[in-house]
């Protein structure tokens, strides 16, 4: 549209421009014309021609009139000459050539003439012949009157004719004029309508831009960011109200000043003038056009304070403009830094509570194994048949205690980060048969059946946290048989797309539609009057949801009230070979030999407890009441074994641990064995990679203890410090990716086997010391503990130049070296990425 | 009447200064036959005048030459007699009206403000010829037509009055 209406306004000009060409030629033609008007009136050339002619005939009047007697000869003469000079000038002058050139006129005049030529000759004569010529000449005077007059009349028509023509000449002229007057005037008229209309057009514009401004201005004004403009040296251009109530500037104070002594904290100055100078050169621009930026600002007072802009540039006749929205967000910052800090005090918060929660449920525990294990001594006592009853009951009570405060545990674990998964290979069909036996007893005291099978073909072994899923499928059947009387549970599970599907279906009382939505919630618990026996915390629910979502895993429930719930629960697995078949079960049942073993444990009552357990199965057991005790007593004595306590006043487990073997005491080399309530895998790892070579979980069961007596050939082998660090390795193949894990560690095992070429005797002790430090690297990602620990020391020998050492430690170097390699393959086969 | 008449001739008005300017006391009484009588009075001095010329004394003036075309000729024509500045001088006169009539007593005003240098004279010679009556003469008062527009106009072409052979003077 601007374009049609530049063009439009480009014909416009044109227009009045040729309007006034035209009107200028008309003037120039007209002042043309007017001047030889004026020039032909002020050089008339003529003299008065008809009064001439008509004197012509007056003269020959005068002349006759003389022709008669008795006048003076001379007075004849003299008017005779008169006439002869009148005729003379009518055949030579100019002015009557147009008349000489009218056939009657001429021949008048040649008819005069010869009148004149005969008189002249009666004329030239003395005054005595002139007189008597006097009536001859008045003869052929009369004869020629008719001549005289002709001529006179023949002028007089001719003149008429010229006025007609010169008239004509005359209104044409004018007629001329008037057109071209016309012409001017509807020119000067166009031009005069053309420049109204421009007029109205440009006061329309005017009062339009006036009105943009206006517009302009009030949204300015009426905006809540602060608005600045400045031109393209920085100098301040605009400054609207809300700027000035955010920089407590007054906007005319402002105006011309620059930009960067105005609102620009002083320390930000020469950035600022940096900026404009390379936008001056046509540089890149870093904050215009840039979008939200957040800057510092300075306010009059000379505070700063942070404000959120936006810049954008224009280009305007005056050239490149700057304009600025700004706000001032110091309250929104100061609200951010409120926010966050609230935010991680509400963390610190949580995590005391997971601390508290934890060293709770840890202190109720430690009593409570010892109220289990005193009930577990008990029982091998001889006992009524009443006392076994109350023992069976009590035993069953601290089992339900146990329990829940194990669950309360979980929870707070998971709810503090402390949960990992452990992948490993688990019969799931053995997994399901032990729960549905366990929990048989129970559904056959309310009558109800328990069953489970595969839906589709059957997937026994898979990799997964057996823990988990145990717990998951314990507390789910477990709850189906607690809620269900006379009916019946039944357990499906099926295996698509990797993904294991459990579906724990009952016949029993159903779930309330209210209940429903929050039954995964932490102390959701149902009616409690239904049946005094069914009763929880509540929790055990929210750590199946918990346990689930660990194993990125779903869990769904559908339930009927009074008609029965159903439980399904996906997560995903992968298929995993077959494990070698345990023969562990026999051991444990095994009471071995008689050993010595020394009992590290503050608590008087685990003391007791684990010291009884192990004299009632023969063996002899001395007893350390801390860290620091256990300690002095290891370097005294050898052990066969020692039970260690974690948590201990004086010195800890893991501290006294550390020290027996760092120690060269007589025990120094003994198998020690974690004696925890701490059942996590990852501090059960560390314990490992503290130099304990198992760990026994509390509540301490007389098999598991059994079992860990009987290990004896195995601490042996593992020596003093354990090969490989699981976890460590599940870990990275879990960061790494299962596709990036193989050819890793197929790289860490070729390292592996070229330790014996550059480890070869005479080889060069700085090469050594370069490939031990990156074998040691290697080992540790894939938490190869021991090489890792021999080619730290390798390394260190071999850059201190010891030779001899080097040499002496290549044997065991080299043997730990295929240890390993063996202890991976197994690892990796038992763990298939 | 607007006849359109172009006289692009070149004109010249040479002045040849043949004689002193006389003074009127100095002229002669005329020997000769008179051309011209002058009556009048001359009101500074407030003398009566009756003068008369011959040729002879009128030549006596100076004389004055005039090279011009004119309507009532066919081509350049030379004109020579006493410029109008002169006679006037010669009579004492400065200001007033000239009227000058012809032998058929045709009678015309010249106002004595047209005797300027180069401007007009009384011419009797024309072509080198006394002229006679049939020609115009004896006295025939030329304007030096073609030396500018301003003495191509029927004013001034009405006071080209031929045949003059009286003039009175009104101041």
């Amino acid at each position: 549209m601007p374009n049609k209406t530049y063009r439009r306004q480009r014909a416009g000009r044109t227009l009045v421009v040729l309007a006034g060409l035209l009107a200028l030629a008309s003037i120039a033609i007209l002042t043309w014309n007017v001047t030889q008007e004026i020039e032909a009136q002020s050089t008339a050339q003529s003299d008065n021609v008809q009064w001439a002619l008509s004197q012509t005939e007056v003269e020959f009047q005068e002349f006759n009139s003389r022709l008669r007697v008795g006048v003076n000869p001379a007075a004849v003469r003299q008017r005779f000459d008169v006439f002869y000079s009148r005729i003379t000038t009518i055949r030579q002058a100019k002015v009557f050539e147009v008349l000489r050139a009218d056939e009657a006129f001429e021949a008048s005049l040649s008819q005069i003439e010869t009148f004149l030529s005969d008189a002249v000759q009666l004329v030239d004569v003395d005054d005595i012949e002139l007189t008597r010529n006097l009536p001859l000449l008045s003869g052929i005077a009369q004869d020629a009157r008719p001549d005289v007059r002709g001529l006179s009349n023949a002028g007089l028509n001719l003149f008429a004719q010229q006025a007609d023509a010169q008239r004509q000449t005359v209104t044409r002229t004018m007629t001329q004029l008037a057109l071209a007057l016309v012409a001017l005037i509807t020119a000067l008229g166009l031009g005069v309508a053309y420049l109204v209309r421009l007029n109205g057009q440009i006061s329309q514009r005017e009062r339009e831009q006036v009105q943009a401004a206006t517009r302009i201005n009030t949204i300015m004004n009426t905006s809540l960011d602060g608005v600045i403009v400045s031109d393209a040296k920085g100098r301040i251009t605009g400054f609207n109200s809300a700027a000035e109530q955010i920089f407590g500037h007054i906007g005319q104070n402002v105006m011309g000043r620059e930009i960067g002594k105005v609102i620009i904290p002083d320390h930000m100055v020469d950035a600022h003038n940096a900026g404009m100078e390379r936008m001056r050169q046509g540089g890149e621009k870093r904050v215009v056009g840039k979008g939200r930026v957040q800057l510092e600002a300075k306010h009059a007072d000379g505070s700063t304070f942070p404000v959120e802009l936006a810049i954008q540039s224009a280009t305007t006749d005056e050239g490149e403009i700057f304009i600025a929205f700004l706000r001032d967000v110091s309250q929104r910052v100061a609200d951010e830094l409120e926010l966050i800090e609230a935010r991680d005090k509400a963390i610190a918060g949580e995590k005391s509570r997971s601390d508290f929660l934890a060293t709770m449920s840890h202190e109720i525990r430690t009593p409570l194994n010892g109220l289990l294990g005193n009930m577990s001594l008990l029982r091998d006592t001889p006992l009524s048949a009443k006392q076994d009853t109350f023992l069976r009951n009590m035993e069953t009570s601290g089992r339900l205690l146990m329990s829940h405060v194990s669950d309360v545990l979980d929870i707070a674990r998971y709810d503090s980060g402390k949960v990992s998964v452990r992948f490993e290979p688990l019969n799931i069909s053995a997994l399901l048969q032990d729960i549905v036996d366990n929990q048989s007893g129970m559904a056959a005291a309310q009558d109800t059946t328990l069953d489970w099978g595969w839906d589709g073909p059957a997937q026994h072994w898979i990799n997964g946290d057996s823990e988990r899923l145990q717990h998951i499928l314990m507390n789910l059947i477990g709850n189906a048989v607690k809620f269900t009387k006379n009916g019946r549970v039944s357990i499906t599970a099926s295996w698509q797309d990797n993904q294991l599907h459990f579906v724990v279906e009952d016949t029993g009382i159903g779930i309330a539609p209210d209940l429903l939505e929050r039954i995964f919630d932490d102390f959701t618990t149902g009616d409690t009057s239904y049946d005094r026996d069914v009763s929880g915390t509540g929790l055990g629910l929210g750590i199946v949801r918990r346990f689930v979502e660990a194993l990125d895993g779903n869990i769904t429930v559908e339930s009927t009230q009074e008609d029965g719930s159903t439980f399904l629960v996906e997560v995903p697995a992968t298929v995993a070979e077959p494990a070698a078949q345990e023969t562990t079960v026999d051991a444990i049942s095994l009471v071995g030999a008689p050993k010595r073993v020394l009992i590290v444990e503050d608590n008087e009552i685990n003391r007791f407890v684990v010291r009884n357990m192990l004299i009632a199965d023969g063996h002899d057991v001395t007893e350390a009441f801390d860290g620091q005790q256990g300690v002095d007593r290891a370097h005294g004595e050898k052990f066969d074994l020692i039970l260690m306590d974690i948590s201990m006043p004086v010195m800890d487990g893991r501290a006294a641990t550390a020290k027996i073997r760092s120690g060269n005491g007589a025990s120094a080399k003994t198998r020690i064995v974690a004696l925890t309530a701490n059942a996590l895998a990852n501090e059960q790892a560390d314990f490992l990679a503290n130099g304990m070579d198992a760990v026994l979980t509390k509540p301490l069961t007389k098999s598991a203890l059994r079992a860990v007596m009987s290990g004896e050939a195995v601490v042996q082998n593992a020596d003093q410090t354990q090969l490989l660090d699981i976890p460590h390795l599940t870990e990275t193949r879990e960061t790494v990716g299962a596709d990036n894990f193989t050819p890793l560690l197929a790289k860490f095992d070729t390292e592996l086997t070229a330790v014996s070429q550059w480890l070869s005797p005479g080889a060069d002790l700085d090469e050594i010391a370069a490939f031990a430090h990156k074998t040691a690297g290697s080992a540790s990602l894939f938490g190869a503990t021991a090489v890792k620990k021999a080619f730290l020391s390798l390394e260190d020998s071999a850059k201190a130049g010891d030779k001899d050492s080097v040499d002496a430690m290549r044997p065991f170097v080299l043997g730990v070296c295929q240890d390993t390699r063996d202890a991976l393959t197994q690892a990796v086969l038992i763990n298939p990425a | 009447m607007f006849t359109r008449v172009f006289a692009f001739a070149s004109a010249a008005v040479v002045a040849l200064v043949m004689a002193g300017a006389a003074r009127a006391d100095d002229v002669p009484p005329p020997n000769g036959d008179v051309i011209l009588t002058v009556t009048g009075t001359v009101q500074s001095s407030d003398e009566a005048l009756n003068r008369e010329f011959d040729y002879e004394s009128l030549s006596a003036l100076g004389l004055d030459r005039i090279d011009t075309s004119t309507i009532w000729t066919d081509g350049v024509q030379t004109f020579e007699g006493v410029s109008l500045k002169s006679f006037i001088d010669s009579l004492g006169i400065e200001d007033g009206t000239l009227f000058a009539t012809a032998i058929n007593d045709y009678t015309v005003e010249i106002p004595v403000s047209d005797a300027v240098e180069n401007g007009p004279i009384i011419a009797f010679v024309m072509n080198g010829e006394r002229m006679t009556v049939r020609d115009k003469g004896p006295l025939w008062i030329i304007y030096p037509y073609d030396a500018s527009s301003s003495y191509r106009t029927e004013v001034i072409y009405s006071r080209s009055i031929w045949q003059l052979d009286r003039i009175e003077v009104v101041e």
